[in-house]
């Protein structure tokens, strides 16, 4: 009785909004106590973080993607790629969905994407004559294209996440990395394919292909194009480890940034220091709790029994992943990626692998499923920096995108139903 | 309306932004030294073939501190991660009134965590474990009850300055 009313009080504050750590801390707290356990084996749980290499990968990524994301990067990977690709028809579209795409691995789909590349796009959008109501869409949404692309941060933590639940099968962040390189590309294409379509109409002027503004493009970001090149080969080869190449870029970025372009002095240095490991915080703080929270929820066979159940009444694998992807849309559109990654990881996991379904995958399933989630009614982040950032309604973006959701949530669909698009590169 | 401030009063408000401060001036020092470490070590290990033997786990402590002294900070304004579904729909007063409850929810959970953390730490002490080098495993430890502790104290602040607006409110 009393175990329910502390259950009933935990629910209720989580509504009302109360921090997401303190939730799962209080749950933890709360089984351990109920288990007969002593609670000071949350400082130990807690502790574990330290245990994990791969979590160093996490604060130097968010930072470099920071630091990337306050200077003038966009500018520079948005004329490149406009003076690459902007030739082909509807080519500002898919310079847009390619840029984006770019700007979001690297950044970690933090809305950074939104603020520094859509204030460019949107404008040049509609002066070359594309829908309105498809350029804010496009920006919006942009948020979170790409994130299937490395080093893209939910990859890492999936990962991480995952090797932490002993599965007997190893699933390496080198693995994800390559099996999200289909489904990403896939939606780009089915995008710009779409794009093409809305937009037929329009009369969009060609822009014929000059060597001269290429060559321009290509010597302003010299010092930026080497780094997506240095990170895929670092990351393919195998010649560093993740958290070695998340070093690596950090301090190359700060030396381009700082001292090389010179667009960040050093005291704007200190505050996006500052600024990146505040957010870096709040994904620890509530990995560090679940660790505790999942080996109560071990201790006490809940994925166990969470299992029996399932099993009971989901006899097929193909019922199982409609079940799941409806179920991701769903808490993608009310919880963010890292705290989804955290709470819904050690529970869907092992069930996923006992319907047979390879661990990367469900992680390539799941990461895909929660972009959508960026930008799904009621608490979508993409849509209130966008309605933040360009002044529009939020209800005006929530209809506006729509398209884009059928169009991502179709993709998905394929990418759950047809494995082999991402585990043919393995 | 600040000139009627007490100097005790203006005292404290000093040591306050000074705290602040020196948490912010310790985030930003976890994080360079993090970046230099890492840096060092691959340098050293490609180039000479050689690491520092505890760099690996003096990263990785780094790791730990600046996640809590990164939550700190997020603490100052309850800039938690949070499921906001409800509170989009409520009225100013009712949004207060929920704030003010998970406000010292919040407080109360880190308090307990504050508490046993402690405990650990306290056993740890008493041990004499080695972290690595010659730091003892207290010492890498210690920032978890200060983390809760400090996060409670923000929280149980905010808990006031929300009951002090609902107490505007209803009048």
């Amino acid at each position: 009785m009393i175990l329910f009313a502390f259950a009933l009080i935990i629910l209720v504050v989580a509504l009302l909004g109360a921090p997401l750590f303190s939730i799962i801390l209080a749950i933890a707290l709360l089984g351990f106590y109920y288990l007969d356990i002593n609670l000071s084996v949350i400082a130990i749980e807690i502790y574990r973080i330290s245990d994990m290499p791969l979590l160093l990968a996490l604060p130097l990524f968010t930072f470099s993607g920071y630091l990337l994301g306050e200077s003038q990067t966009s500018k520079r990977l948005l004329k490149l790629t406009q003076a690459i690709i902007g030739w082909m028809p509807n080519g500002l579209a898919i310079v847009a969905f390619i840029a984006c795409a770019f700007f979001t691995a690297f950044t970690g789909a933090s809305g950074v994407t939104i603020v520094a590349l859509g204030g460019l796009l949107y404008p040049s959008l509609i002066k070359a004559g594309y829908h309105e109501k498809f350029s804010i869409a496009l920006v919006t949404t942009s948020g979170s294209l790409g994130i299937l692309f490395p080093p893209s941060l939910p990859l890492i933590l999936y990962g991480i996440i995952a090797q932490q639940l002993q599965l007997g099968k190893n699933v390496t962040i080198d693995a994800l990395f390559l099996a999200g390189i289909f489904p990403g590309i896939l939606m780009i294409i089915s995008l710009s394919i779409w794009s093409y379509w809305t937009n037929r109409k329009c009369n969009i002027p060609l822009i014929p292909f000059s060597y001269k503004r290429a060559i321009i493009a290509s010597k302003e970001a010299i010092w930026e194009i080497p780094l997506p090149i240095f990170l895929l080969y670092g990351i393919y080869s195998g010649f560093l480890a993740i958290s070695e190449l998340a070093a690596v870029t950090a301090m190359y970025v700060i030396v381009v940034e700082v001292f090389i372009y010179k667009e960040i002095e050093i005291l704007q240095l200190f505050a996006i220091m500052r600024k990146s490991m505040v957010m870096v915080g709040g994904i620890l703080i509530i990995i560090s709790v679940s660790l505790a929270s999942t080996n109560f929820l071990i201790d006490a066979e809940v994925p166990m029994m969470m299992f029996q159940f399932i099993k009971a009444h989901v006899s097929d694998k193909i019922v199982f992943l409609m079940f799941l992807n409806i179920l991701l849309l769903l808490i993608g559109a009310v919880l963010d990626i890292f705290s989804a990654l955290v709470i819904m990881v050690p529970l869907i996991l092992p069930v996923a692998v006992s319907y047979g379904i390879d661990p990367v995958h469900l992680g390539i399933i799941f990461i895909a499923n929660m972009q959508i989630g960026y930008f799904t009614p009621p608490v979508g982040m993409d849509l209130f920096i966008a309605s933040y950032r360009f002044k529009k309604p939020i209800t005006e973006l929530y209809s506006a995108t729509v398209p884009f959701m059928i169009i991502l949530f179709a993709v998905v669909l394929i990418i759950t139903y047809w494995p082999a698009l991402s585990l043919v590169l393995l | 309306m600040k000139t009627d401030k007490t100097f005790y009063e203006k005292y404290l408000d000093k040591v306050c932004i000074l705290l602040i401060k020196v948490e912010d001036i310790i985030l930003v020092a976890l994080l360079t030294v993090m970046i230099t470490m890492s840096f060092l070590q691959i340098f050293l290990r490609n180039i000479f073939g050689a690491g520092i033997v505890w760099n690996d786990l003096l990263i990785r402590i780094i790791v730990l501190w600046i996640g809590l002294v990164g939550a700190m900070v997020a603490s100052r304004k309850g800039e938690h991660i949070s499921i906001s579904i409800v509170s989009n729909f409520l009225t100013e007063k009712a949004k207060a009134v929920s704030n003010c409850i998970v406000d010292i929810f919040t407080a109360t959970v880190c308090t307990v965590a504050a508490y046993y953390s402690l405990l650990f730490v306290k056993m740890e002490f008493t041990s004499g474990d080695v972290a690595f080098h010659s730091i003892p495993s207290w010492i890498c430890e210690s920032i978890i009850p200060v983390a809760f502790f400090v996060i409670a104290l923000r929280y149980t602040i905010l808990f006031f300055r929300n009951f002090s607006k609902l107490m505007k409110l209803t009048k």
